[in-house]
């Protein structure tokens, strides 16, 4: 199964939010949505679920028309909420047979996943009486329940403490082993990097990078290298650094531990490393720089961004 | 329509397992019923005009009897008569619950009704002028009137005997009995005037009291972000539809378990309400059955609007500023259908009994009082039904529209602007 999601805008009254909205993603694979707040990416989670409808664009399923209705979809949206004043149970059981499940089926179904999520002994309670961790747990539940073959989590881990955030971690990664299509957005670069084969950076309503994280990574990669002295902090290595590899690389960011260099185009490492093996710098640390998604989407979106995460 | 039916278990649900709606329910039918069912146990002669008398010996069924007030203490009134004119018969016949007693003079009189000795006095002056003594006058006493009516009879007497004349003879002319016996061919509207009228209020009241709770409901589901779960989960329509047709079930419940109770416990104990009652609870099967489908229809037609009226809003204290319009509406609707009670042939309400913002008070009234022709019953009816499927569709389709629109009120007008551009 191949979600596409193919040139997508969308206008709220005259002003555009999204300008062309580009990406795909198969069952068995997770898709990591990411972007600052405001940058488009719960409008196209919500395009993809038919709460909005886009002015423009396709979305296609194996190349059909994707009619959200005609398939199971788990949807878990950014703004939570069930109904607080009836219990658990019976609000599993309403969404489950609502989206096609027997009552039976809905029953054994959520007890299945409250137990999964560790909240089964809440099933009798009403939902205002459980704090907001578990109430979150009980939404997810709610979201799976019907065994949907299409898992769409909007910010999945907000509200969650970590020993949550674990077990929802697992859970995502029983999804994706059990060949379902999973896409979720998130601010937490770690969780993306975690689950995601592709990602999609989305900025001010356009796709500003999509493809497969691996790739995307290598790509980001290629013709970078890191630099650390012995006994030098990188911002004192930085000026000599400069000087030293005047015309076969560039210093393009600094981290705590370590400079980032980049290569002229042309040059290669084996001339960096002969500059450096010619100069007064005592190289403590010398390879490839194998950059974070978050070094990546910082990179990508701006430094204005990073404030933001 | 399988997700209706899901969606509609869930909202009855909601409504039949609450506490507070089964006990208010039961207790309210309840409290009528006993209401009903007093004058069995305790005597309420005094409205009724009825009294339990005693019991069969064979059956043990209580025996029933006109109210017997001989026997009953009176009230103790004054006069002083200074003309020599009154008589104490005429007196005694013109109030028949007060025991007369001659004062000596104005200060005893004064006094006896200052210490409330005696209830009231009164000084005859002359035989066309007298005072009236009262320690604090009610505003229903009737006391000077009938006893400017006894003065009048006592000087009647007293000019006739002067005169010679026959007074007899002379009241026998003027009160000659008149026989008569009514026809009433169709309809009469006296009889059916006041259950109308308590059968109006009652629909008001289920349109006002579930319009209200329906849009709160919808307010609800936005306030606490339980919307976006649902609507990407079924239909607007179902989710609508669902919802005010529970509150419908609720509603008809609700109103004929109070209303079922009340009537029943009537027609049980209607004897021994003297049939006091009957105006208002003495309802032919007929108008019943109008009622319920003409004030079903109604409640329904509004009850989607007020569906709507909960999506344009994300907070419950917003509710009330967003149907006020539907408010005004009912409120105008529910005025005009009062006061055209008493005139349920005329144009106006011949008009409003076909538009469905009024046919389930106006139709129904029109029905229950007057003449009305099949085909304008028909009419009115197919009116109602349409309008409902209109409302509906339409409030569905603001629902829909109101999904995730959180933060300022939206006004009707922009709502349906923003629909038609997206159609």
């Amino acid at each position: 199964m191949i979600l596409e999601v193919k040139d997508i805008h969308k206008s709220f009254g005259e002003k555009e939010v999204l300008h062309g909205i580009n990406f795909q993603v198969e069952s068995g694979k997770a898709l990591g949505l990411l972007g600052r707040n405001g940058a488009g990416k719960t409008t196209t989670i919500r395009i993809l679920m038919d709460v909005f409808h886009a002015n423009s664009g396709e979305l296609l399923l194996d190349g059909k028309r994707f009619i959200p209705g005609k398939h199971r979809i788990g949807y878990l949206p950014e703004e939570r909420g069930l109904y607080p004043k009836r219990t658990v149970m019976d609000q599993m059981i309403f969404l489950g047979t609502l989206r096609g499940m027997s009552s039976r089926e809905a029953r054994q179904s959520a007890e299945r996943w409250l137990k999964r999520l560790e909240v089964d002994e809440y099933a009798p309670r009403k939902l205002e009486t459980l704090s907001k961790g578990n109430q979150q747990k009980v939404q997810l539940a709610s979201t799976l329940v019907h065994n949907p073959e299409i898992v769409i989590l909007d910010e999945p881990f907000s509200g969650l403490d970590p020993v949550n955030s674990q077990i929802l971690k697992e859970v995502i990664n029983e999804l994706i082993a059990e060949d379902r299509l999973v896409i979720f957005s998130s601010h937490q670069m770690s969780y993306v990097e975690e689950f995601c084969d592709h990602i999609a950076i989305i900025d001010k309503g356009e796709v500003t990078l999509a493809g497969e994280l691996k790739e995307i990574k290598r790509e980001y990669g290629r013709n970078r290298l890191v630099l650390a002295a012995e006994d030098t902090s990188p911002a004192e290595l930085r000026e000599r650094a400069e000087q030293v590899l005047n015309g076969v690389a560039m210093v393009s960011g600094e981290k705590k531990e370590f400079l980032i260099l980049e290569l002229v185009e042309g040059k290669n490492r084996r001339q960096v490393l002969e500059r450096l093996a010619g100069s007064d710098i005592s190289v403590g640390r010398f390879g490839s720089y194998e950059p974070s998604l978050n070094d990546i989407f910082v990179e990508k979106v701006g430094e204005e961004n990073e404030k933001d995460l | 329509m399988r997700k209706f039916g899901i969606v509609l278990k869930y909202e009855l649900k909601e409504y039949f397992s609450s506490k507070g709606f089964m006990i208010i329910t039961i207790l309210i039918a309840l409290a009528g019923s006993v209401l009903l069912f007093l004058p069995r146990f305790v005597d309420l002669s005094g409205f009724t005009g009825v009294q339990v008398v005693g019991k069969d010996e064979q059956t043990g069924e209580e025996l029933t009897g006109q109210e017997q007030t001989g026997s009953e203490e009176k009230e103790l009134y004054l006069y002083l008569d200074e003309s020599s004119i009154l008589q104490a018969d005429v007196l005694t016949a013109m109030f028949p619950d007060v025991k007369w007693q001659a004062a000596a003079s104005r200060a005893e009189l004064s006094e006896a009704v200052q210490t409330k000795t005696a209830e009231a006095g009164f000084v005859i002056k002359g035989p066309t002028e007298y005072e009236y003594y009262v320690y604090n006058k009610s505003m229903s006493d009737s006391n000077p009137y009938i006893f400017e009516e006894a003065m009048r009879i006592c000087y009647r007497a007293a000019y006739s005997a002067a005169q010679g004349w026959k007074l007899d003879e002379i009241e026998a002319m003027y009160n000659v009995p008149i026989t008569g016996t009514e026809q009433v061919l169709n309809k009469d509207t006296s009889e059916n005037f006041w259950y109308c009228y308590v059968l109006v209020i009652i629909v008001f009241m289920l349109i006002v009291m579930y319009g209200q709770m329906i849009a709160v409901a919808v307010t609800n589901e936005k306030s606490n972000r339980a919307i976006e779960v649902l609507v990407t989960s079924t239909t607007s329509n179902s989710l609508l539809f669902g919802k005010v047709i529970a509150g419908a079930i609720g509603g008809l419940f609700q109103a004929g378990l109070v209303l079922g109770a009340i009537l029943l416990s009537y027609q049980v104990n209607q004897e021994y309400w003297g049939g006091q009652l009957d105006m208002f609870l003495h309802v032919p099967a007929s108008v019943l059955v109008t009622f319920a489908v003409f004030g079903l229809g109604g409640y329904l037609f509004y009850a989607f609007l007020y569906g709507a009226m909960g999506a344009l809003v994300s907070k419950t204290e917003d509710v009330s500023k967003s149907s006020s319009g539907l408010m005004v509406i009912v409120m105008a609707v529910y005025f005009f259908s009062l006061v055209q009670l008493n005139n349920v042939e005329g144009p106006i309400i011949k008009v409003l009994s076909f538009l469905p913002v009024s046919s389930y008070s106006t139709m129904f009234a029109r029905i229950a009082m007057g003449t009305v022709a099949p085909w304008e019953m028909l009419l009115s009816f197919v009116i109602l039904v349409a309008s409902i499927f209109g409302a509906g569709v339409l409030g569905a389709k603001i629902y829909r529209m109101g999904t995730l629109r959180y933060g300022n009120p939206i006004k009707l007008g922009t709502a349906l602007k923003e629909l038609r551009k997206e159609k």
